[in-house]
């Protein structure tokens, strides 16, 4: 391992979006002003997601660690670059109806593979193919019946590719 | 073959030869570091999410639909893009509003939105994907969620 590496590993992270944060914690503030029960309900709410989408933030650090451990860069050009050609659609369209969680806790895996040379029509495929929830489809018939569901899901799935391919156009 | 030996060999012969895999657990040290400097960006979007859900609840977002159509589907993409929290939440408002007369194109369109679209996560979309990437991206699933809810109302309406 090189002395760069040995210092990226080890070294403090380069914090991204504490300005972001700063904004949040000043529009706690203003709200504890104004109603300090509102302000601690919201508090409860985000600190009771978090402590709910923990499990998911690891899953995402060991998959991000998985597929940079497994996948050399030229195979992920190859699987999500600008060659991967149908595999790279039909790739995005399954890792966005499995995967599990809200949309930005992929992000950081998403940037990650971005700079690898994932090609960002992929990207918007996956993030809308995220409609359809595998776990939540009984609900969903349950509230909107069978076909509902059937024909919902279709057209999300060509809807998720319509948007991919007018994103690779735009970014022409 | 042995590192040494590979080290005194000519940088060209280097090149073409496959690195080898680094140890798995300094990759998942690397994983890790990557997801830890987005902390802030993270705790801020949790931070707004329960804020969201305290000051705008769901009995405020049904109000906001008038049983025209038209003008309910759009409040219903707004609607579900500004709101935040678990898509059973939108199922099952969903539902509530079909029950009250709303429109099959409002409700899908509000089912949506909420998963596809969301104001809160604006700001980290383009703190990591940079603003263009994120008003283009934006702008084609806004797109995208009120045709997918056109033409789906529109096929139930047939196949009914």
């Amino acid at each position: 391992m090189s002395r760069e590496e040995r210092r990226s590993a080890n070294g403090p992270p380069p914090f991204r979006g504490r300005l972001f944060l700063l904004l949040v914690v000043l529009a706690y503030g203003v709200l504890f002003r104004h109603d300090a029960s509102a302000a601690l309900l919201a508090l409860r709410r985000g600190g009771l997601l978090l402590l709910r989408l923990l499990p998911v933030f690891a899953a995402v650090i060991l998959l991000i660690a998985l597929v940079n451990w497994l996948l050399r860069p030229q195979q992920i050009v190859r699987w999500l670059g600008r060659e991967s050609g149908v595999r790279g659609w039909l790739l995005a369209l399954l890792a966005g109806v499995i995967s599990h969680g809200p949309m930005y806790a992929w992000y950081p895996m998403i940037s990650d593979l971005r700079e690898r040379g994932g090609r960002d029509g992929l990207v918007v495929v996956f993030l809308f193919a995220r409609c359809i929830k595998v776990p939540l489809l009984p609900l969903m018939v349950d509230s909107f019946g069978l076909r509902f569901t059937l024909v919902l899901g279709l057209y999300i799935l060509a809807g998720s590719l319509v948007q991919g391919w007018l994103m690779e156009r735009l970014q022409r | 073959m042995k590192k040494k030996e590979q080290q005194n060999m000519p940088a060209g012969q280097r090149a073409g030869m496959v690195e080898p895999r680094p140890p798995f657990l300094l990759v998942l040290k690397r994983s890790s570091r990557m997801f830890l400097s987005m902390a802030p960006l993270l705790v801020g979007i949790m931070g707004l999410v329960g804020l969201v859900q305290t000051l705008v609840t769901p009995e405020m977002l049904a109000l906001l639909f008038r049983g025209r159509p038209v003008t309910d589907t759009l409040v219903g993409t707004l609607a579900g893009a500004a709101a935040t929290g678990n898509p059973v939440v939108s199922y099952l408002l969903g539902g509530e509003l079909l029950q009250q007369g709303i429109s099959l194109y409002a409700v899908t369109a509000f089912v949506l939105s909420w998963v596809t679209l969301g104001v809160i996560q604006l700001p980290m979309e383009a703190e990591m994907f940079g603003f263009r990437f994120m008003l283009l991206r934006n702008l084609l699933a806004l797109g995208g969620t009120i045709l997918v809810a056109v033409l789906t109302a529109f096929t139930m309406q047939v196949l009914s």
